[in-house]
């Protein structure tokens, strides 16, 4: 009785050593493919994913199948799968990552280059492609835009008039100073506008605020991406620094506003990408502060007073791993379907994004309305992300150099952080 | 006990019963207060799950934050239907983490409990050396190991798909070094006598362990199994990696952590149905410690732990 | 890593086979012998727990301090090559960090003054939680589940209410409270003071652990001892001085080692609480994740975490030898 007991875990420890290891995918048969997004498979853009891939499967019947995995990106879970396979050298034959991070992934082979399965026409149709030494990595999924969200009331009760501002003719940083001016003098307001300067934590601060940096002529890194020095620092960089750091001195700003603060009337602007827009229009989730559309409008980036228009884009891309497969010809097939105008259309009916394919592009937004400013800018003033190996590096000293701002000034936090980006892009390989 | 004073005539007029009173008094009025500083977030989780976005806005950073909505008692479970219901249906996740949870707690017993057994009642050469192990492993920082143990579980031995999946999520909880040093000082405390008693009647180690040691250690056994429980239940990143989820329809096996992550980060999501999410979540860790607090306290001692 | 598991197991058995042969001789002159179904029998019931520990625990964490003398990053992992040349790249690399205060310095720093702070606030609140329960009042029984819940409690939820109650606004709870007394706002969370709210969170949040084993040992107090001190007239301080403290001390140097391990290892709190990687409050074991799972650089992370093994190491090995009971 006693030797049974003991039996029962050494044999189940037996077993799971021996395991039994069959082989993963066999990259020989080119018509059975993997692709994984990275969205959960309940989500809205998770359907639009199935939609795409039931309907390659369908017109492919026979030809190529593909296999559609979800790995949801909450927590590092997606970026460590991709690591881990990497490593396995069993990437799937075509996967999504976030735009930013394709030198990253480009310079550690974990891209197929794209260059010569795309040519200039078809190249032409998307507004921002990703690529790393001018080779093609990364095709876009969807495109995405920010800008100013405001609160019509009280811009009415303000006396601003922002009826002139287009994306054509963009206002400057002193009208937009003068807008919070007279939005601050308002009773009852915390502050004139939610600049997002609390959001360094993760990507949203990067992603809102790098346009005013470029606008005042600044940059962040050289061209190699690997020296911050003088580029994160140089005098122009302050200057778009220096535009938030008045912000901030002001009044017209804070560290510690939430998300809340627009919803709910607290402040009158509301810097946010084009996922704001359903939230507004979903009037459940925050009652009945704005009741439609009239009641909030949505307002281009300012420009530096002597500088240019910039407005940021980029979201998630589609690119063809570099696995065993040698022969890559029907992954291309299938790269080219999802990025169609087609496919394009589909996930921006279920995420309400811009689509990236400017075929796509046509009827997405009426004149006049929110999206149509976010598409404008898009394709006349967005410019990318700075392209550098250490992208995950540069962010993070942005943030710092945003959470610094407040209390060291302007001159100390961008110092500090691009003393920090440049240690830490000298420890690249 | 209050009655019996409540009846006694000297009672009223007894200056130590009184001072007993006043001293009672300071003692729940502290009590209260301090539990309640303990259980705020507690308070604030279970007040927001019954709140819509636009109240859980206009009640944080006052103290209605802590209080539920009962105002609007229409949309008082409405987040729990949204969190139970067909987009994430928490519930499939729950049952997954129970069942790796049942299944870790037993093979944790077994496995850590008969070293535990060795290295207090058995007299061996190296014993030392394996001493020496496990207080080595207590020390070193964990937090770097995930990457060879990931390589060690897909490469080494192979546990990628369908079931082998669902061994490589367990299988690391299984053995648990602390829960090892618990036994070791637990049954230590165990008066030889007991064994020798058995001995003479000519009983095997082993169903000493199951018949003696281990009737014996129900507050280490509840109190190392709640620990278990919680590092399981709560454990997220690692199942999430090695879980086989190719193809996978009907029947996810991901943990409820993850349902936990999907759903915190899921566009539109409201904070109301976040702390619903999290309430679940919370509340069998709860239960199961309200139900095993007895024996935890005696499970932490007896002879009291030594390093 | 089949080549390494071999390896780290030839060394396992070779150390484990002289030890197992010193004790065997050493047991010669013993008079208390092994005997040979006891020994077969020990090491058929270590097997399980010796194979797993061997494989989930011991050789992970082996292969990963070796990382530390490599240049191993995430995106290139089948390209090592010693860290440097020599395999001290790492390091020096840290050194460097360390001497123009970045990040390192500040991680050492804040690990430091963390330990020094958390590890007696947390045993004494732990210590004065326990006493207050230690009686046989009706309803201590709630009072010790109250006092449990922040660990029973997910940490985000924690942190996430931490920030409501000290943020940074007029209608802040912490900061309408203090408005009520005329203090103007306060920035609870800002550069200078943040810290100070992570050793406080942590104790607070920890205690309700270190209460329930500090109980166990009350428990075990002879009850008679407090009669005889009693007896003696001794007052309720010299007998908590002259019988609690004595009796407590076992399961404290316990506790001691636990709760220093684990205030050494602190990640999640700044993680949660100042929502990002910052000199004002990084820690070891922050800087070790960031370096590691966002930069990429493991070579470097594995470094941090051998220098965090040996000091750790050492420090709990001291106070070991210091505090512990002279055998009788």
């Amino acid at each position: 009785m006693n030797k049974k007991v003991l039996l029962v875990p050494l044999a189940a420890m037996t077993l799971s050593l021996v395991g039994c290891g069959e082989p993963d995918v066999d990259y020989t048969d080119n018509t059975r493919l993997t692709m994984r997004v990275h969205v959960d498979e309940g989500s809205e853009e998770g359907n639009g994913y199935k939609e795409i891939i039931t309907a390659f499967n369908r017109e492919n019947n026979g030809k190529i199948r593909v296999d559609l995995e979800f790995v949801a990106r909450s927590g590092g879970i997606y970026e460590t799968q991709l690591d881990n396979d990497k490593r396995k050298n069993t990437l799937p034959d075509l996967f999504t990552f976030d735009a930013p991070k394709c030198a990253y992934y480009a310079k550690n082979g974990y891209l197929y280059d794209l260059s010569s399965s795309f040519s200039t026409t078809e190249q032409d149709n998307f507004v921002a492609l990703n690529r790393y030494q001018s080779k093609l990595f990364g095709i876009p999924i969807q495109e995405s835009s920010a800008g100013f969200y405001y609160n019509k009331d009280m811009f009415n009760r303000a006396g601003i008039d922002v009826s002139g501002i287009t994306v054509d003719n963009p206002w400057t940083f002193s009208q937009f100073k003068e807008a919070c001016a007279k939005l601050k003098a308002l009773p009852g307001l915390k502050g004139a506008v939610d600049m997002r300067l609390d959001a360094t934590a993760d990507e949203t601060a990067t992603y809102l605020l790098y346009p005013f940096i470029y606008s005042c002529g600044g940059s962040f890194v050289d061209s190699t991406g690997l020296h911050a020095l003088n580029y994160f620092n140089s005098a122009n960089s302050k200057k778009g620094f220096q535009f938030l750091k008045d912000l901030l001195d002001n009044g017209y700003t804070g560290t510690n506003y939430g998300a809340q603060d627009f919803f709910t009337h607290q402040v009158g602007m509301y810097l946010s990408s084009g996922w704001t827009i359903p939230e507004l229009d979903n009037h459940v989730k925050w009652g009945q502060y704005f009741p439609d559309r009239n009641s909030w409008g949505l307002l281009p980036y300012p420009k530096a007073d002597d500088g240019t228009a910039v407005s940021c884009n980029g979201s998630w891309s589609y690119a063809i791993g570099n696995n065993p497969r040698t022969d890559k010809s029907n992954v291309v097939t299938l790269l080219k379907y999802i990025t169609n105008a087609k496919s394009s259309k589909v996930i921006t009916q279920h995420t309400g994004m811009i689509p990236a394919n400017k075929e796509a592009q046509v009827g997405y937004a009426n004149p006049g309305s929110a999206e149509d400013v976010l598409l404008q800018q898009l394709n006349k003033t967005s410019v990318q992300r700075p392209e550098t190996v250490g992208y995950a590096q540069f962010s993070s000293a942005f943030g710092r150099a945003i959470k610094y701002l407040k209390d060291y000034g302007v001159d100390k936090s961008v110092d500090d952080a691009a003393q920090y980006l440049e240690k830490e892009l000298s420890r690249l390989k | 006990m209050k009655k019996r004073y409540l009846n006694d005539p000297n009672f009223v007029r007894s200056k130590k019963s009184k001072k007993k009173i006043i001293y009672s008094v300071i003692y729940y009025l502290t009590g209260t207060a301090l539990s309640l500083l303990f259980i705020l977030p507690l308070l604030y989780m279970l007040a927001a799950s019954t709140k819509s976005e636009a109240a859980v806005a206009t009640s944080n950073g006052t103290f209605l934050m802590f209080i539920p909505d009962f105002t609007n008692l229409s949309v008082f479970f409405d987040n729990y239907a949204v969190v139970f219901g067909e987009r994430y249906h928490i519930w499939t996740y729950a049952i997954n983490s129970l069942i790796y949870c049942l299944v870790v707690i037993v093979l944790n017993t077994l496995v850590n409990g008969l070293a535990g057994y060795v290295l207090a009642k058995f007299h061996f050469p190296a014993k030392g050396f394996f001493s020496f192990i496990i207080i080595f492993l207590m020390v070193v920082p964990v937090e770097t190991s995930i990457i060879p143990l990931l390589s060690i579980v897909q490469d080494l031995l192979h546990l990628n798909k369908g079931f082998f999946s669902i061994i490589a999520i367990v299988i690391p909880s299984i053995i648990s070094v602390f829960n090892i040093f618990l036994y070791t000082q637990f049954f230590s405390s165990i008066p030889k006598e007991y064994e020798e008693a058995m001995h003479i009647d000519g009983a095997g180690r082993v169903r000493m362990f199951f018949n003696l040691i281990l009737p014996l250690s129900k507050p280490i056994v509840a109190t190392t199994a709640v620990f278990t429980f919680i590092g399981v239940w709560n454990d997220y990143v690692w199942p999430s990696l090695v879980v086989d989820n190719r193809g996978t329809s009907g029947w996810p096996l991901y943990p409820i952590q993850y349902a936990v992550n999907i759903i915190t980060s899921s566009d539109g999501i409201t904070t109301g149905q976040i702390m619903a999410a999290l309430v679940i979540t919370t509340l069998p860790i709860f239960i199961l410690y309200v139900a095993a607090q007895k024996y935890i306290v005696k499970g932490f001692g007896t002879a009291g732990l030594k390093m | 890593m089949a080549l390494i598991a071999l390896y780290v197991f030839a060394a396992f058995i070779v150390i484990f086979l002289a030890v197992f042969i010193k004790d065997f001789i050493k047991n010669r002159k013993s008079h208390y012998k092994y005997h040979k179904g006891e020994v077969i029998m020990a090491f058929v019931l270590l097997a399980p727990s010796v194979v797993l520990a061997f494989f989930l625990v011991l050789l992970p964490i082996i292969t990963s301090l070796g990382f530390s003398f490599t240049n191993y990053t995430l995106g290139d992992p089948n390209n090592i090559s010693l860290a440097g040349g020599d395999g001290f790249g790492n390091f020096r690399d840290l050194i460097s960090e360390f001497q123009i205060k970045g990040d390192f310095y500040h991680a050492i720093k804040n690990t430091a003054i963390f330990v020094v702070f958390v590890v007696p606030i947390q045993i004494g609140l732990a210590l004065g939680l326990a006493l207050f329960v230690n009686n046989k009042r009706r309803g201590t029984t709630i009072f010790k589940v109250c006092f449990f819940a922040p660990v029973a409690v997910s940490l985000s939820v924690t942190a996430f209410f931490w920030r409501e109650v000290l943020a940074n606004r007029p209608d802040g709870i912490m900061n309408s409270i203090l408005a009520n007394f005329g203090i103007p706002n306060q920035d609870f969370l800002g550069t200078d003071k943040i810290l100070g709210w992570m050793i406080a969170i942590s104790a607070w949040q920890g205690c309700g652990y270190q209460m329930l084993i500090f109980l166990s040992a009350l428990g075990n107090i002879r009850k008679d001892l407090y009669e005889a001190a009693r007896v003696d007239g001794a007052n309720s301080f010299q007998r908590f001085k002259t019988v609690t403290i004595p009796g407590l001390r076992p399961t404290m140097l316990f506790i001691l080692i636990t709760v220093f391990i684990g205030a050494c290892r602190v990640l999640i709190q700044p993680m949660l609480l100042d929502q990002g990687v910052y000199p004002g409050s990084v820690t070891l074991s922050l800087y070790m994740y960031n370096q590691g799972q966002k930069y990429g650089n493991v070579g470097l992370s594995c470094a941090v975490a051998l220098l965090m093994t040996i000091v750790i190491g050492s420090i709990t090995f001291l106070q070991r030898q210091l505090l512990k009971e002279k055998k009788k």
